[in-house]
């Protein structure tokens, strides 16, 4: 029996073994690209009664209430627009606690069946390895760069300038930008006050903010200041703002180096762990300080716009809720960043090409956006409908939060995703060591220039 | 000697309270996240985010949010269409198959026999993507059919009642064969009545399991939220968890568990004790 078992044990791992290595060389290993693949050909328009199913992907649907209400409600405005175009919505399959992590596995395991969604909602974070490994189709190749710029241009207000590229790989457009937030800095005016600070004047400087969450800890014995930024958890979106107010980066320009060892970005580490170790911020998770800054217990919290919601929801009638710009530091200009996602298409036939492109133009006109604004919170995009009060003045005026937001909008960078198949293992691997010198006290400079050697082999070609 | 045994008792008094101590202590532990789900849930909205112990004032708007927001009676629902259908079949399969390999003799009786078990060493992780492939062959995808027929080879089901029908008397199925019942016949009139208690126990264990399965439903059910497994992440995402509507949709998903534990409870226990299982 015994021998038996333990061939059947070999034999199975075996299997094992080659099952996941089947598993494992699926669309990601196709050969690196440079972003220049063949042109793709143009869509020919719809045909005047011409019936065309799509399938469109996006996390907004995995989430109940609000966001699953409102996309719903646009779907069904689509159709009536469209009556030819039936779209049937999906959210991301697999079994993250957040649907918008699952979202390129989820893609990956519908292309190995052949059958990928026809527009799918992907995160800038994502865009190189979607536009190079996943092979998203080029917009401007697919109904042509002037039809593309019109979209952008809008029936009457264009989005906002630095937002129109962001979805742009060797300037080609590939995915229209659809929804995004900046970091802000949140504030408890209530725990201010305490602590003899004027809500009124928010710290401008990350010199200040320490300063004022030393007051908060000292005259409340809530906790000061907390910056989700600095945690694998959090991805590289805000470190990447921090790191560009400090006139770092974390990647080259060119995208062949790692950076994240350079004096600028070791300097932003160092700044953030003295906060840590002088108790001005406090030792926590990205959750735990969420839901502490939201039942009152922290004194300010950089975060994503997209989070005003649940603290709103938490200040209720116990606090006031405040909002600031992104600090910067000292002398320097603070240069937000933008986390978010955008549309981009998969279909393969021309007809399907053609009816993702007209549902990406309805999503992203002024009569979506005003929708998106109103019921979900999202920024839109396209900024001149806060001005307009047939659109969304009404709602901007009764929003004080937005104005730092949308100033934010001018000046922002994009969130730079890192290059080849293994992006995910090199982002995730740089906010661990970010994490393990912010939180748990290692060296900055060395533990970065550690991580910055190991994975700078990741990098396509193992460039380092 | 007389005197040294009150010590002794006295000392395996202390002994046993404090076992008792620490045992409760350890209860209540793992009783605690169960009370704090249910404490959270009955919090009113903007109470969500407090320590205190007690929720006071007490509220149903978080169950009334969860409700409003998603079909939680479909989802219950549909849930149990699942964990029923998705136990009913697997201990028929398990039943016939462990018949086979326990009253017949038959070629490669062994290694088929091994084949199964092995079948229990490959996660389940590897087999998904093709049962997801053949699913959407068979155009099954996105239904309740296409979450339970996977599901309804179970391993444990089959080694488990086989390892009882083993230790059933062959006298029985040989005087149940010499009185002219046929294969079909002894199943049913012989092994399954005296296997009741095995396959109550078992059936209860997989009823629960295919109840809180969610990773399958997950990857089955792309444009729905049919059973409440996913109809609890439905409350999570980028812009943050909305923990009142959160935690009472798991309030009412533990609920038939509980309700089933409470009527079932000796079974259960036998279920687990059966299995090997804790």
């Amino acid at each position: 029996m015994r021998p038996f078992l333990s061939t059947a044990c070999a034999a199975s791992a075996l299997a094992l073994t080659m099952l996941t290595a089947a598993c494992g060389a699926g669309v990601g290993s196709t050969a690196p690209g440079d972003g220049q693949a063949a042109p793709v050909s143009k869509a020919p328009e719809l045909g005047a009664g011409e019936k065309v199913s799509i399938v469109f992907e996006s996390y907004n649907f995995g989430q109940a209430g609000a966001w699953t209400d409102t996309f719903n409600e646009l779907i069904g405005a689509f159709h009536k627009a469209h009556p030819d175009i039936t779209v049937t919505a999906q959210k991301p399959q697999g079994n993250s606690a957040n649907p918008a992590t699952d979202t390129i596995s989820s893609l990956q395991s519908q292309m190995s069946v052949g059958k990928p969604p026809d527009v799918v909602q992907l995160g800038f974070s994502d865009l190189d390895f979607t536009v190079n490994q996943l092979k998203a189709l080029p917009l401007d190749d697919l109904v042509g760069k002037d039809v593309v710029q019109k979209n952008f241009d809008g029936a009457k207000y264009p989005f906002a300038e630095r937002a129109r590229t962001l979805g742009d790989w060797n300037g080609k457009t590939y995915g229209v930008p659809f929804v995004f937030s900046t970091p802000m800095l949140y504030f408890n005016s209530a725990l201010f006050e305490q602590a003899g600070l004027d809500p009124a004047k928010p710290p401008a400087t990350w010199a200040e903010v320490a300063e004022a969450a030393k007051a908060i800890k000292e005259k409340t014995g809530k906790d000061g200041a907390y910056v989700d930024c600095l945690t694998k958890a959090a991805k590289d979106w805000c470190f990447q703002a921090l790191v560009r107010s400090n006139g770092g980066r974390v990647i080259s320009e060119d995208r062949t180096k790692l950076t994240f060892a350079e004096p600028q970005v070791t300097e932003v580490v160092t700044a953030m762990q003295a906060m840590v170790k002088d108790g001005a911020m406090p030792n926590r998770t990205q959750m735990q300080a969420v839901e502490a800054f939201a039942r009152g217990d922290l004194g300010m919290i950089l975060e994503s716009s997209a989070l005003q919601g649940t603290f709103a929801k938490g200040a209720g009638e116990k606090w006031k809720l405040g909002a600031a710009a992104m600090p910067g530091f000292e002398g320097k200009p603070a240069v937000p960043t933008n986390s978010g996602a955008a549309l981009f298409v998969f279909a393969k036939e021309p007809a399907k090409q053609r009816a993702a492109w007209e549902l990406i133009t309805f999503l992203t006109s002024e009569q979506a956006y005003t929708t998106i604004a109103t019921k979900i919170g999202y920024l839109p995009l396209r900024t001149g409908l806060v001005d307009d009060p047939a659109a969304l003045k009404p709602w901007a005026d009764a929003n004080p939060y937005l104005k730092p937001n949308l100033e934010q909008l001018a000046r922002m960078e994009p969130w730079v995703s890192m290059p080849g198949p293994n992006y995910l293992q090199i982002r995730d691997g740089m906010m661990e060591a970010v994490e393990s010198a912010v939180f748990q006290g290692a060296d900055p400079a060395s533990t970065l220039t550690a991580k910055q050697g190991e994975l700078a082999k990741l990098l396509p070609g193992g460039r380092g | 000697m007389d005197e040294t045994a009150p010590v002794g008792e006295r000392g395996g008094i202390a002994r046993r309270a404090g076992g008792h101590i620490m045992l409760g202590l350890l209860g209540l532990l793992c009783v605690f996240p169960i009370y704090w789900l249910y404490a959270t849930s009955l919090r009113a909205p903007q109470d969500v985010y407090e320590l205190s112990v007690l929720p006071w004032p007490l509220s149903l708007d978080s169950y009334a949010d969860a409700m409003a927001k998603n079909d939680v009676a479909g989802m219950l629902l549909n849930t149990a269409i699942v964990a029923v259908l998705s136990a009913l079949g697997q201990l028929l399969i398990g039943l016939l198959a462990a018949y086979a390999f326990a009253a017949w003799r038959f070629p490669l009786q062994r290694p088929l026999y091994l084949l199964f078990v092995g079948t229990w060493l490959v996660p389940f992780q590897a087999t998904m993507l093709p049962n997801y492939a053949l699913l959407g062959q068979l155009g099954l995808l996105e239904t309740l059919a296409g979450v339970i027929i996977p599901t309804l080879c179970s391993t444990l089901g089959v080694l488990l009642l086989r390892e009882h029908l083993m230790s059933f008397p062959k006298e029985l199925l040989d005087a149940a064969r010499m009185d002219g019942r046929s294969a079909w016949g002894i199943l049913w009139t012989v092994v399954v009545p005296t296997l009741r208690p095995v396959l109550a126990a078992l059936g209860i264990l997989l009823a629960i399991t295919a109840w809180n399965e969610y990773f399958w439903p997950a990857m089955v059910l792309q444009r729905s939220n049919a059973v409440i497994q996913l109809g609890l992440r439905s409350f999570m995402g980028t812009e943050g968890n909305d923990w009142g509507p959160l935690m009472a949709t798991a309030g009412l998903a533990c609920l038939p568990v509980f309700a089933l534990y409470l009527f079932l409870q000796r079974h259960i226990v036998n279920a687990f004790v059966r299995s090997g299982l804790k």
